[in-house]
C-alpha cells in the first residue's frame, strides 16, 4: 500500500521543473522532503494533487498500485490522497463547517448524519486547539497565516486521508501554533497512513520525527537518508548539500 | 365614509385624472426609446410588439406564488390588471389597492402620489402615470414596530398582457417595517410588459427593511420600472433588490438620503440566463449632509444573456460629512455572455467620504482547484462557489424564508447552466 512517484518530469508553461523525481511512501511511513526555495517542492505537491497549471511530460504517479497521473483531483482525493495547502484558496461566503461536510460528504456513498459529523468536528476542534466560532467563518477569509494552516490540518484530520501531503504547513506558525499543528498531525499517524512533509527548515521535524528524508535541488532529489540528514542539513545548510553534489558529478 | 365607499371605483380624485391626462400627452409624444452607451451596450424594445398587448382583468383569487414566508402582517395581490387579493392581518396597517386609497385616504395619497416620481421623465414613466390600474397603497402608521412582513405580489400569468403598476408606500414616523414586493410569472410563450412605478417614503426616525423579489419565468417578460425610496432625517432603509429573470428588464433604483442622519444599506443581486437582457442604473443620491450609505451589487452570467449594471454615487451641494461607498462584482459564467459593471460617482461638495469599485471577471480557477483536491467534482465546486459569491447578498435579507427560496432559486439556474460552465471552464483549464 503505496504512494509512488517514478521518474516524474513536470513542466509549466515556459519551462521544466522537476526532472525525474522518483519517491515512494508506505502506509505507516512518515516522510520529509527538504529543499530551498524554487528547488521544486511544491510544484511536486501541486503535481500529485492534479494541479492543471503542471503538466506532466514523463513519468507517473501511483496510489496504491493505480496510475493517477491523468485523474481529475476530486478523483485523486476521493481515492484517498490529501494536499494541506502552503497558500490555500479564500472560499467567500461558504463557513469552516459547511465546507467540511461538503469535504467530508464527497468521499461517502450516504451524506454523514448531522450528529455523527458534529462529533466529529468538536472531536477535531478540541484536538487542534480551535476556537468554537473558528468553524461558522468563510473558509480562509481574513485569516491569518497560522489560522489557514489550522484550517488546512482541521480538514486532514476530517477527511483522515491514506496519504497526506503537506505542503510548508510549518512556514509562518509561531512556536506554540507550530505545537500544536505538530501534535494534531502526531496523532494522525497510524499504520494505515503515510505523510510526505515538504519543508524549507528543519524546525517541524524536531516535533514530527519523520523515517527518511530526501533532499531536492532543482527539481531532483540529490540526497536521502533517516532523520539524522535532517539534522546534518540544520548543522551544514543547503549550500553544502549543494557544493557536494556538484564535487560528486564532477 | 359611506360616501367614500359609494364613490370607489366610481369616481377617482382630480388630481390623479389630471396627472393621467398630462402624461397621456407626453406618453403619445415620446417615441420608444433605445438607450445606448457608449461601447457595446444598447437596450432596444425593437423585439416588444405592444400594440399587442392589453390590460387583462381577472376574478378575485389567490394565483400561484412563490413567497418565501408563510407569515405576513398583509398581502396584497394585483394579476394582470386588477388587485385580486388583500388580506391585512395588523390592523394597524393600510393595505388597499391605490384606486380605492384616492378615494378612501385623499389627503395622504395626495401628499404622497408621484412626489418623486415626475410623470413626464420617460415614454414608459408616462405610460405608467397614464394607465396603471389597481395599484398598491400602504401606510404604516407612526410609532409601531411590525412584526411580519408586508407582502406585495404582483403576478402575469399570461402572454399578451400590459400590466401598468404602480406602489405607493408610507412609512411614519419611528416606525419598524419589513416590506416584500414580488414580480412572479409562470413560465409562458409570448409576450407581456410590466411597467411599473414605486415610491416609498421613509418618514424622520423610520426603520424600514425592504426587498423586491423579480422572477418572471421564462416567457418574454418586458420589464420597464422606476422605483424611488426617500429616506428622511434619522430613518434608515436598507434595500435589497433580487432579479433572477425576466427576458428584457430595464430598471432604475433610486435611494435618496433627504435630510440629515438618514441611512441607507442597498445590496443587490442578478442572476441572467439564456437570452435575457437586463439593464439596470441605480443611484445613491446624497441631498443633505451627515448621511451614510453602503451598496453592493453582485451578479452572475450565463447562456447568451446581457447585464449591465450602472451605479451612481451622487453628493449634492449642501451635502458635506457624507459617508458612502459602493461597489459591484460581476461573475461571466459563460462564453457566451456579456456583462458590463460601471461604478461611478459625482461628488459636488468637499469633505466627504465617498469610494466606488468595481470588477468583472471569470472563475478563479484556484479557487475549484482547492475545492476539488478535497473531493468536489468541478461542477458542484463551480455551484458552492457560485452560492458563497451571493451569500453576502442573500444574509442582507435576514429573512430564512425569503433565503430559502433565493438560494434553491439560485441551485435551479445553476443546475440549469452546469454544461455550459463545464464547457467554459474545460477551454479555460486546457488555455493553461
Amino acid at each position: 500500500m503505496t504512494l509512488e512517484i517514478q521518474n516524474l518530469h513536470v513542466r509549466t508553461e515556459d519551462r521544466e521543473i522537476l526532472h525525474g523525481v522518483d519517491l515512494t511512501v508506505k502506509r505507516g511511513e512518515t516522510h520529509a522532503l527538504m529543499g530551498p526555495n524554487g528547488s521544486g517542492k511544491s510544484t511536486l505537491a501541486n503535481t500529485l494533487m492534479g494541479n492543471p497549471s503542471y503538466e506532466v511530460t514523463e513519468g507517473r504517479i501511483l496510489l496504491d498500485g493505480e496510475d493517477i497521473t491523468e485523474a481529475d483531483p476530486d478523483e485523486r482525493a476521493r481515492a484517498g490522497l490529501f494536499l494541506a495547502f502552503q497558500y490555500p484558496a479564500t472560499i467567500p461566503g461558504v463557513s469552516v463547517a459547511n465546507f467540511l461536510r461538503m469535504a467530508v460528504n464527497a468521499g461517502r456513498e450516504e451524506p454523514i448524519k448531522v450528529k455523527e459529523f458534529g462529533t466529529l468536528l468538536r472531536e477535531n476542534v478540541d484536538l487542534l486547539k480551535i476556537s468554537g466560532d473558528f468553524t461558522k467563518r468563510y473558509l480562509n477569509e481574513g485569516f491569518s497565516g497560522g489560522e489557514k494552516k489550522r484550517a488546512e490540518i482541521l480538514q486532514l484530520a476530517m477527511l483522515k486521508p491514506a496519504f497526506a501531503v503537506l505542503d510548508e504547513t510549518d512556514s509562518g506558525l509561531d512556536i506554540d501554533a507550530l505545537r500544536i499543528v505538530s501534535e494534531g498531525v502526531n496523532a494522525m499517524r497510524t499504520d494505515d497512513r503515510g505523510f510526505l512533509i515538504i519543508t524549507h527548515y528543519t524546525r517541524i521535524l524536531g516535533y514530527v520525527r519523520p523515517d527518511f528524508v530526501h533532499i531536492m535541488l532543482d527539481g531532483r532529489i540529490v540526497r536521502e537518508g533517516g532523520a539524522e540528514l535532517a539534522d546534518e542539513l540544520e548543522e551544514k545548510g543547503y549550500e553544502f548539500v549543494r557544493e557536494e553534489v556538484a564535487g560528486s558529478a564532477g | 365614509m359611506s360616501s367614500c365607499a359609494r364613490r370607489w371605483p366610481g369616481v377617482p380624485a382630480s388630481f390623479v385624472e389630471e396627472r393621467r391626462k398630462a402624461a397621456l400627452q407626453t406618453y403619445e409624444a415620446e417615441a420608444v426609446p433605445t438607450w445606448r452607451r457608449s461601447g457595446f451596450w444598447t437596450t432596444s424594445l425593437r423585439g416588444l410588439d405592444l400594440d399587442a398587448l392589453e390590460p387583462r382583468r381577472y376574478e378575485g383569487g389567490l394565483p400561484q406564488l412563490d413567497l418565501g414566508d408563510d407569515q405576513h402582517s398583509a398581502l396584497i395581490v394585483q394579476r394582470g390588471a386588477n388587485v385580486v387579493h388583500t388580506d391585512v392581518a395588523d390592523d394597524r396597517l393600510i393595505v388597499m389597492p391605490l384606486e380605492q386609497a384616492v378615494v378612501e385616504h385623499e389627503e395622504l395619497v395626495r401628499e404622497y402620489f408621484g412626489k418623486r416620481l415626475p410623470h413626464d421623465e420617460s415614454k414608459f414613466a408616462a405610460g405608467t402615470a397614464a394607465f396603471w390600474t389597481g395599484g398598491v397603497f400602504v401606510h404604516v402608521p407612526a410609532n409601531v414596530q411590525i412584526e411580519h412582513p408586508i407582502q406585495i405580489a404582483w403576478v402575469i400569468d399570461e402572454p399578451a398582457t400590459a400590466q401598468w403598476a404602480h406602489t405607493l408606500i408610507v412609512v411614519g414616523e419611528h416606525s419598524e417595517v419589513k416590506i416584500r414586493e414580488f414580480f412572479e410569472a409562470p413560465d409562458f410563450e409570448g409576450q407581456a410588459l410590466h411597467s411599473g412605478a414605486f415610491e416609498l417614503y421613509a418618514l424622520p426616525g423610520a426603520q424600514v427593511d425592504l426587498a423586491h423579489y423579480q422572477d418572471w419565468g421564462r416567457g418574454e417578460v418586458y420589464d420597464l420600472s422606476t422605483r424611488r425610496v426617500e429616506i428622511r432625517r434619522d430613518a434608515r432603509v436598507k434595500w435589497v433588490p433580487i432579479h433572477l429573470g425576466g427576458r428584457l428588464t430595464k430598471q432604475t433604483l433610486d435611494i435618496v438620503t433627504a435630510e440629515e442622519g438618514s441611512d441607507m444599506r442597498h445590496t443587490g443581486m442578478y442572476f441572467t440566463e439564456r437570452d435575457e437582457h437586463l439593464d439596470l442604473f441605480t443611484s445613491d443620491r446624497h441631498e443633505a449632509g451627515h448621511t451614510t450609505g453602503d451598496t453592493v451589487w453582485k451578479g452572475v452570467l450565463t447562456g447568451e444573456s446581457r447585464a449591465s449594471y450602472e451605479g451612481l454615487i451622487h453628493i449634492l451641494p449642501k451635502a458635506p460629512e457624507v459617508d458612502t461607498y459602493l461597489q459591484t462584482h460581476q461573475m461571466l459564467l459563460s462564453p457566451k455572455a456579456r456583462g458590463d459593471a460601471i461604478p461611478s460617482l459625482i461628488v459636488e461638495v468637499d469633505n466627504v467620504k465617498a469610494s466606488h469599485g468595481g470588477t468583472v471577471g471569470e472563475l478563479d480557477e484556484e479557487q475549484i482547484f482547492y475545492m476539488m483536491t478535497r473531493g468536489l467534482p468541478r461542477a458542484e465546486a463551480v455551484r458552492v462557489l457560485v452560492e458563497g459569491y451571493f451569500e453576502e447578498v442573500v444574509q442582507r435579507l435576514e429573512d430564512p424564508g425569503l433565503e430559502q427560496l433565493v438560494r434553491r432559486r439560485i441551485a435551479e439556474k445553476l443546475k440549469g447552466a452546469e454544461d455550459q460552465v463545464r464547457e467554459f471552464i474545460g477551454e479555460r483549464a486546457e488555455a493553461v
